[in-house]
């Protein structure tokens, strides 16, 4: 392929940005001009960077190009072009792309066009930076402003309108409300993800402190410099950690999973983007760039420092347990989830865990090219199919005016393309031969497997069986099932609608039905041409493992269509007749209480601390000290200094002086008689007196 | 160094101090409006000229009057201008220039109040004299080599601003401005007792105006018992004028309770100028006491930030809250003022800068909601405002994205640039610092961001209250103003290498760190 001149793939990110801003000069322009500007600025993207992909793949050559931006912070802004990054590039934008021409009728007639359409853009724009960005600031300028965004978006309905919350209006769990408006969830994901940002920021200033450059490939190159400091300063597996922080908390990972679950607040749009290509990706994305990084550093020290790479595999263990962990506890409250948006905020949860399952289990297995090559299939076949699966509830909830999926069932007659959609892409979450979703989740339990991380492995091995279940669950209810009231008002989307789900449907399968043609083209690219990573890797496949798996898989869907389809029963009726089953339901549907004691320790105690230090110390001893204790002494002294010294000072000029003065005066009165004679005798005493004084001291 | 023709740069001073004695004589004559044309412009002129000078001669060295003036036994006074005031006089001449342009709708609609209760403050002529002598003496302080020079212009901000609360302002305002006047005139004149022990044994000089010389170490020729008693009223007084925990005690009164176009200059401006002087006056004097100095500094600058962040998040009342914030805010400066090198020090410049942007947008939005809605300041009787005041919400958020950090604000650098000179300053004391800095850094950042977005939330979003369903758009003329620091605040965000690459060279060869 003749490849384009590098500068020209900067605009792959640049050009969302672009439209941010004309977005907002658009002001004043009613109808969907700026949607039509957002779609055709996103648009350029997608082409730019489907070009810079095709010229990474085809050529097997990386690009980059670089404008200085800070240069005493060697700051460069530009971009660089590697398998990884131009693959995720292409990901994203033509999911945002899909995402955005759904949005243009999805969104018609919201009074809050411009804040919408430029904060997507902006979404997009920072989403794109970051995968792009050859340094570790510029990556974190676009991680913050895709923070912005988000909070943004998901508190896009700010008038906190109810059908908008997220949760059962009036539950409580521990006494702590479990509903949440728009402005509450659009705080939550800010406040959150900001906890995790200042490790990833903290992180940052190691690094540049340490090899005096934040650039990527500096990065890869100084990589054993890198470790081998950390580890003599004694914080190697501390430093991981919080470097790790930021990309925990942006793709929710427990125990910073709250956010996301209320994140569903915003426009259903913008949970598709969120969930699918940009954000909680960026997380999962700042993973598999960073542990190629991490592990080269460790290799190259293995010989002379053993220490240092027993350092890193425990933080690869780390990892991984997190991301099982993620993985089983957020697909438990999927089970339960009566609102179609929050079983897809689970699952995507969950999915993320596999991914994070991959890449600490592909680095546990010794080739860490396996934590890429695993990991990214993974996110990108979740991104397809979590996209498509939103973007059919959001239809969905605009039909029947509900979030519940207790108000829907029955819709697959009226919404046939919508039915077919979300079958598809839950077939392909549920992980369903020959969908995408099957191959690369199998990747990743067969990783696991072989990677000895035993606990993650059965949390996803478990996971796989919840996630049938869950996800088929949600299509019997919301499609099949008994048919709700609204079956007959209820009709199909609009094409704008249907048409970008329905082919990211069709993706699912087709992207799994050609799995095996292009599995190896996929391993050998990224596992080559990314960097930090050299050698061609592919994980073992392990046909027991695979067995289980699929029976796992078919179980799953298997009790999903017994209890819904052909019992057609509530399981909930019946957990509500035992105390102890429905002790557990409430246990998963509160979230396993996480948020309400965060509630109770981290806000309540933080608003307590806060209250006590003003009450107590801030009025009560700053405020009484300083503007009453200490005026207080002041006065006092002040009184008593009046009564005593000024008292005496004034006796003293007031009275004994003028009263000196005045018998002074009145002898001077009696000795000036106005006669001549008695002015020259007392000169001449006068005289007298100085010569006598004179001869008196000579 | 270069030395100009003419003396520009304290024309920066003597211009807008002329206009602001036009005003006065002129008085009623002259419409409001006509007014703030007239200091806005005189502001903005300073403006021009530090951006024209950067623009003609670059950052990369002193530029400096023609003049220095000779004052017995107080030694040399001269007016310059390098890469480490650059970017607090650019914010300082802005802000002022556009918060006076600002003061028209508030103070029409706070005069409006005053004589409701029955009080005649004195009237535009005299607001304007004072708003420019104080905007002016700002610039003033900045621009000078002499420890006595900076103190006179400190002094000459002092007294207009206790004025204009006295005049202006709300509540017990008299009682609150003389609490002002005492506890930082106390800061000021501990500033200058240390000021002049160092002074009459080395000269008052800490420039050299000649040669464009920092006189690093001059107060090391103090006796070592004088020298660190010296230093410490230097810091100590200073940082009253900072107001960081312990000695903040005024800030939340003076802050909350001046009409709010001088909170908008009170609070990122002024105090902010005795964080810049704890470099640019003590560490030159001091360079190598100082570090004794500094973990005290470092631990007190967290202390500060978290303690202001806790504080915010339970004020009621809008001014008051913000007050607090900037008391957070300073702890930001301080911490990258104790960190020592040259990544602190530049990140506390250009917070300087970014909260200077952002808290003055912040006070005007609290402003413009005072005059919106009837001097409505309880946050708690407020919500939902977005939906009637679009744009004033939208700027608060910039305001509040500059404070914490968020792009495309400077906030994102110069948190960057404070937060990798603390790592570097612990971890050089000992790398087992790593985790507790880091702690201290998630605490406050974490306070940080929740105070700004759930004052936000409060504020702006969720339910209208019944009471506030008439509420109507702000006027333009409130909103021009946040409009152009929100664009100078994003501007400077894409900008930062012109302003950051002198600052930090002139960090390394200047100040030597």
């Amino acid at each position: 392929m003749e490849p384009l001149p590098s500068q020209l793939y900067v605009f792959a990110w640049l050009s969302p940005f672009i439209g941010s801003a004309l977005n907002l000069a658009l002001n004043p322009v009613k109808g969907r001009a700026k949607a039509y500007s957002s779609v055709a600025f996103i648009s350029a993207s997608a082409i730019l960077s489907s070009l810079l992909a095709l010229d990474v793949w085809l050529n097997g050559r990386v690009v980059s190009f670089e404008y200085v931006w800070v240069k005493c912070l060697n700051v460069s802004f530009g971009f660089y072009g590697d398998a990884l990054s131009s693959l995720m590039a292409v990901v994203v934008s033509w999911l945002s792309l899909l995402i955005a021409i759904y949005s243009i009728k999805y969104m018609e007639g919201d009074p809050g066009q411009t804040r919408y359409w430029t904060f997507f853009t902006f979404f997009v724009g920072s989403m794109l930076l970051l995968v792009l960005a050859d340094n570790l600031v510029a990556m974190f300028v676009g991680w913050e402003g895709t923070g912005l965004a988000s909070y943004a978006l998901i508190g896009h309905w700010y008038t906190d309108e109810e059908d908008k919350w997220v949760g059962d209006p009036g539950r409580k769990a521990l006494g702590i409300p479990m509903y949440f408006t728009p402005s509450h969830g659009g705080l939550r994901a800010l406040v959150f993800t900001r906890i995790g940002d200042v490790g990833f920021l903290v992180g940052i200033a190691v690094i540049h402190m340490l090899l005096g450059t934040t650039s990527l490939v500096a990065l890869e190159s100084k990589a054993g410099v890198l470790m081998l400091s950390l580890f003599r300063s004694g914080i190697l597996l501390p430093f991981l950690i919080v470097f790790s922080l930021g990309a925990m908390a942006k793709s929710a990972q427990f125990p910073f999973h709250e956010w996301l679950v209320t994140a569903m607040t915003g426009p259903t749009s913008v949970s598709a983007l969120i969930h699918a290509a940009t954000m909680v990706k960026a997380g999962v994305y700042f993973m598999l760039r960073m542990a190629p990084i991490i592990f080269l550093g460790a290799e190259v020290l293995r010989a002379t420092n053993p220490a240092v790479f027993s350092l890193v595999a425990e933080y690869f263990e780390i990892v991984a347990l997190i991301g099982g962990l993620t993985a089983f506890i957020l697909g438990t409250m999927a089970i339960v989830a009566r609102e179609l948006k929050l079983i897809l905020a689970y699952s995507t949860a969950s999915q993320l865990g596999y991914m994070f399952l991959a890449v600490g289990a592909g680095a546990l297995t010794g080739e860490v090219g396996l934590s890429v090559f695993v990991g990214f299939s993974h996110l990108m076949s979740h991104a397809i199919f979590k996209a498509a699966l939103f973007l059919v509830a959001g239809a969905v909830i605009h039909s029947v005016h509900s979030r519940f999926i207790d108000d829907m069932g029955g819709l697959g007659k009226p919404m046939k393309i919508s039915f077919a959609s979300m079958l598809l892409a839950a077939l392909s979450l549920s992980g369903l031969p020959p969908f995408m979703g099957f191959w690369t989740k199998d990747a990743i339990i067969d990783v696991a497997f072989e990677a000895h991380a035993y606990l993650p492995f059965v949390l996803g091995v478990v996971t796989v069986l919840i996630t049938a279940f869950y996800s088929l669950r949600m299509v019997f209810r919301v499609f099949l099932f008994k048919p709700s009231h609204h079956e007959h008002e209820v009709h199909e989307a609009h094409p704008l609608m249907w048409v970008p789900y329905f082919t990211l449907a069709v993706a699912c399968l087709a992207l799994g039905l050609a799995w095996p043609f292009y599995e190896a083209d996929l391993s050998r690219g990224l596992t080559t041409l990314t960097l930090g990573l050299k050698e061609w890797v592919m994980p073992t496949p392990n046909y027991t493992l695979v067995g289980t798996s699929v029976a796992l898989v078919a179980f799953g869907i298997g009790i999903a269509y017994y209890l819904y389809q052909a019992k057609k029963v509530l399981p909930f009726d019946s957990v509500k007749t035992s105390p102890t089953l429905m002790k557990l339901h409430t246990f998963l549907y509160d979230r396993w209480f996480i948020n309400s004691i965060y509630y109770l320790v981290i806000v309540k105690g933080g608003h307590l601390i806060a209250s006590a230090i003003s009450k107590y110390f801030d009025k009560l001893i700053v405020d009484n000290l300083y503007h009453r204790a200490i005026p207080f002494v002041f006065g006092k002294a002040a009184d008593l200094l009046f009564r005593y010294p000024e008292r005496a000072i004034d006796l003293f000029y007031h009275r004994v002086m003028v009263a000196f003065f005045s018998i002074l005066s009145n002898g001077f009165r009696r000795i000036q008689t106005g006669i001549l004679n008695h002015y020259m005798l007392l000169m001449l005493i006068g005289f007298a007196t100085i010569y006598v004084v004179l001869m008196l001291l000579g | 160094m270069i030395v100009l023709n003419y003396p520009l740069i304290l024309s920066t001073v003597v211009v807008p101090y002329v206009a602001a004695f036009v005003s006065w004589v002129s008085g009623n004559r002259l419409s409001p409006k006509a007014h703030a044309a007239l200091n806005s412009a005189s502001l903005a002129y300073g403006f021009a000229v530090f951006l024209a000078l950067s623009c003609t001669y670059g950052l990369g060295q002193v530029i400096r009057d023609p003049e220095i003036y000779f004052i017995p036994t107080l030694g040399r006074f001269s007016f310059l201008m390098d890469a480490s005031t650059f970017p607090a006089l650019l914010s300082i001449s802005l802000v002022t220039a556009v918060v006076s342009l600002y003061s028209v709708p508030y103070m029409e609609h706070r005069f409006e109040e005053l004589e409701k209760d029955g009080i005649k403050a004195p009237s535009w002529g005299s607001y304007f004299l004072l708003y420019t002598l104080f905007s002016a003496s700002m610039i003033g302080c900045l621009l000078g080599t002499n420890t006595i020079e900076f103190y006179i212009f400190l002094e000459l901000t002092l007294i207009p601003s206790f004025l204009l609360i006295a005049f202006y302002g709300y509540g017990d305002r008299v009682r609150i401005a003389i609490m002002y006047l005492i506890w930082t005139h106390v800061g000021a004149v501990l500033f200058l007792l240390g000021a002049l022990s160092v002074g009459f044994v080395s000269g008052f000089d800490f420039i050299n105006p000649s040669t464009g010389e920092m006189l690093l170490g001059l107060g090391d020729g103090l006796p070592a018992s004088t020298l660190y008693v010296a230093m410490w009223l230097m810091i100590v007084g200073l940082l009253v004028k900072v107001a960081v925990f312990g000695v903040h005690m005024w800030l939340p009164y003076a802050h909350a309770e001046a009409p709010t176009p001088v909170s908008a200059l009170l609070s990122p401006c002024l105090i902010g100028i005795g964080a810049l002087m704890l470099l640019r006056i003590v560490y030159v004097l001091f360079p190598s006491a100082i570090q004794t100095a500094s973990p005290l500094l470092f631990v007190w600058a967290l202390i500060t930030m978290i303690y202001g962040g806790f504080m915010a998040l339970v004020q009621k009342d809008f001014k008051r809250l913000l007050a607090y914030s900037s008391i957070s805010q300073m702890g930001y400066l301080l911490l990258g003022l104790a960190s020592m090198n040259a990544f602190g020090m530049s990140g506390m410049i250009l917070h300087y800068m970014a909260h200077a942007f952002g808290k003055a947008i912040l006070f005007m939005a609290a402003g413009t909601l005072i005059v919106m809605l009837h001097g409505l300041r309880d946050i708690t009787k407020m919500g939902g405002l977005s939906s009637k005041l679009p744009y004033t919400g939208g700027l608060a958020l910039i305001g509040f994205m500059h404070i914490t950090g968020i792009p495309p604000t400077l906030g994102l650098w110069s948190e960057y640039l404070i937060v990798r000179g603390a790592i570097e300053y612990s971890m050089k004391l000992s790398p087992s610092y790593f985790i507790p800095s880091f702690i201290g850094l998630v605490v406050a950042i974490g306070l940080s961001t929740a105070y700004a977005f759930l004052t936000m939330k409060k504020v702006f979003y969720g339910r209208l209250p019944e009471g506030l369903k008439g509420a109507v758009k702000a006027k333009r003329s409130l909103l021009l103003p946040m409009g152009l620091l929100a664009a100078a605040g994003i501007l400077s965000f894409i900008l930062v290498g012109p302003i950051l690459d002198p600052l930090m060279e002139v960090l390394k060869t200047l100040y030597g760190l």
